[in-house]
């Protein structure tokens, strides 16, 4: 497989028909397994992967809970299991099955929330998701796991499907999204990866929002500052250890996330610092607590302090 | 089938469910529901379903899910019976640390399919298992008893209509109906109106039986249908057994005094 | 068309199909590979191919190999 050439296309088709692709190679790979959704499979691009492989796809029609009870009845008897839908109805029209099945229990299903953050705007909040990362925190036994880019969420998803643990996969963007990682590089889920290395300013983010985090940090080169940007993928459970070793070493983290800054990135990042003495001031940039009108995926961004500018902005003025 | 054997079971379950609560103590414990289902839970596990202390892991096995959690003690007395658990382990019953607690938790080398209690979950657990088993091509059956407040919640419903999507034939549903719930009645709280006309019209092949009549439990368990979910619903009374406890939902979630302990005895 | 060759090599490319199965009375949905995912991997392909840029119109309009020659004309390949 030619990683460049995967690399184009799929950000040209965004994460979600990327998943509709991926899930084919994971069929292929893994004989047991079962894809399960509440009535969503061209949203997920997942139509190809149900003509070729009908036995291993489940629709259990628009029941969310009922989903997450199946999914982990058969992950108890031996199948792995990949559920998804929106990300705000994989999240929390269910998050109390989440809790028992998943967080309880223990049975292992690997979700991913389709078009997760602000990229779904323009149908209003109902179908945006802000609270996802928040709601799913306190609750023990689940990786998350934002991918900054399709290729991220291929190796993020080939890492999920094997490893012990439940885990949720917030898919951001839409089509045509902003590659984060051009070449191939070292994945790991809870390792955070530095993007752009720098002194004194740390960008941290996660999700496709980096985009505009990388951006920023081109624009702020020019004025001579030199901040880096770390690709903070995995939530929980978050890269301790660099967190600290950031702090120690830079004046200013400023957390950048298509989420609430109570209970995401930000509020993970903000726990980890509260555990050390340390002189870092902090910053949260991300939706501050309340639903604006909708709109346009840029609108949303710009509302929120996300568009480029506006981290600029707020690097400039907390130096 | 023997009638005899059926009914001794059952009584041992009333006597162990009794005798858990009691020990039990001021830390109290769910009685009337565990009583009304005790019949139905003896003729599962005393003759239909396939369970063994030996194979307690065999792919196999039928089984078993108490979706309405709290009547946990009808469960564990059972698996007493079955030599599964071992009588002393009731004495741990609500202890800290205990593996019995006031709702099941997830055991399967002790025979606890799943942790259920928050009601609305365990159907949807059936669901998966009954579906496990078409893709696998096993033969095993998958039970799982309901209670009527429970079918308040609409996660049950969004389950049985997948049920009667994917015709899970090897699935059986028992609604323990005996008419209360936490609160007090049914009627009252939520009115469920007629229960086996909404199951059927959810596509499953629904039957109504006294839920206190061994050999009815009996006819109701060995018969599969065709290409749908079975529904038994079972009209039962909350604290069978033990006149004191019929029908007074006071008896939901109590405790045994040494003087009621004391006065129930004979009818044990 | 000049750059009519280099066209159905995308097409054939992008699609990942056989030669011995492509036409040019091909539309969206005739075969399994373009479905909504190919149709997405072949305007990439001919965006990156022919160094142009395909708005939403386009894409919606892109119907058939046919269409694609008159798009590709507006682009002002031929």
């Amino acid at each position: 497989m030619n990683i460049e050439n995967n690399i184009k296309l799929w950000s040209s088709l965004g994460m979600r028909a990327t998943f509709g692709l991926i899930a084919i190679e994971l069929a292929k790979k893994h004989p047991n397994l079962m894809i399960t959704t509440s009535d969503v499979s061209t949203s997920a691009g997942l139509d190809r992967y149900k003509n070729k492989y009908p036995e291993k796809y489940l629709d259990v029609g628009i029941a969310e809970q009922n989903l997450i009870g199946v999914s982990a009845g058969l992950s108890s008897e031996g199948f792995k299991v990949i559920s998804t839908t929106f990300a705000p109805f994989q999240t929390l029209r269910c998050c109390e099955q989440i809790k028992v099945n998943l967080g309880y229990m223990k049975h292992k299903i690997c979700m991913v929330g389709l078009a997760s953050g602000l990229v779904l705007g323009n149908l209003g909040f109902t179908h945006c998701s802000i609270e996802d990362i928040g709601s799913l925190r306190s609750i023990p036994n689940i990786s998350i796991v934002a991918p900054s880019d399709p290729f991220e969420l291929f190796k993020a998803l080939n890492e999920a499907v094997e490893c012990k643990n439940s885990v949720y996969i917030r898919l951001t963007a839409g089509a045509n999204s902003k590659i984060i990682n051009a070449k191939d590089y070292e994945f790991k889920i809870g390792k955070a990866v530095e993007i752009l290395p720098g002194e004194d300013i740390a960008i941290i983010g996660c999700g496709n929002i980096l985009g505009n985090c990388l951006e920023a940090a081109s624009i702020l080169r020019e004025r001579k500052i030199q901040c880096s940007v770390i690709n903070m993928h995995t939530i929980k459970p978050v890269d301790k250890e660099l967190i600290v070793d950031i702090a120690k070493k830079n004046k200013l983290i400023v957390t950048v996330e298509e989420h609430n800054v109570i209970g995401g990135l930000g509020s993970a990042v903000a726990e980890t610092l509260s555990d050390e003495i340390n002189k870092c001031k902090l910053v949260r940039v991300g939706i501050n607590d309340f639903y604006s009108s909708g709109g346009s995926y840029e609108y949303l961004k710009n509302i929120y302090g996300l568009s480029v500018e506006k981290i600029i902005e707020t690097v400039l003025l907390n130096l | 089938m023997k009638i005899k054997k059926l009914k001794n079971f059952a009584k041992n379950i009333r006597k162990n469910i009794i005798f858990t609560a009691f020990k039990a103590g001021v830390k109290s414990a769910h009685i009337g529901g565990a009583l009304s289902a005790a019949d139905i839970i003896a003729v599962l596990y005393s003759d239909i379903m396939k369970i063994k202390k030996q194979k307690i892991l065999d792919d196999n096995r039928d089984r078993f899910i108490l979706s309405k959690g709290h009547a946990c003690l009808a469960l564990y007395s059972a698996l007493v019976e079955k030599k599964i658990l071992k009588k002393k382990d009731l004495e741990t019953f609500e202890s800290d640390g205990s593996k019995l607690l006031g709702h099941p938790i997830i055991n399967k080398l002790s025979g606890i399919e799943f942790s259920t209690g928050s009601l609305g979950m365990g159907l949807a657990l059936g669901v998966g298992v009954a579906l496990a088993a078409k893709k696998k091509q096993k033969k095993y059956i998958t039970y799982v008893i309901l209670g009527d407040g429970e079918c308040n919640e609409g996660s049950i419903w969004e389950s049985v209509l997948c049920a009667s999507h994917f015709k899970l034939n090897n699935m059986f549903i028992i609604v323990d109906k005996n008419n209360f719930q936490q609160t007090g009645k049914n009627s009252s709280i939520m009115d469920l109106k007629n229960l086996t006309s909404k199951f059927k019209s959810f596509g499953c092949e629904t039957v109504e039986i006294d839920g206190h009549d061994i050999k009815k439990i009996y006819k109701s368990l060995i018969n599969k249908s065709l290409n749908k979910p079975k529904v038994i619903v079972a009209n039962t009374i909350k604290g069978k057994g033990i006149k004191l406890f019929e029908n007074d939902n006071n008896w939901h979630h109590s405790i045994i005094t040494k003087s009621i302990y004391k006065n129930i005895q004979k009818e044990l | 068309m000049k750059n009519k060759t280099k066209y159905i090599e995308i097409f054939i490319k992008s699609l990942s199909i056989d030669k011995k199965k492509f036409n040019e009375k091909l539309k969206y949905n005739d075969i399994d590979e373009w479905d909504s995912i190919g149709h997405m991997t072949l305007v990439s392909g001919l965006e990156e191919g022919f160094n142009i840029s395909l708005d939403t119109d386009d894409i919606v309009d892109f119907s058939s190999f046919k269409k694609g020659i008159q798009i590709l004309k507006k682009h002002k390949i031929t």
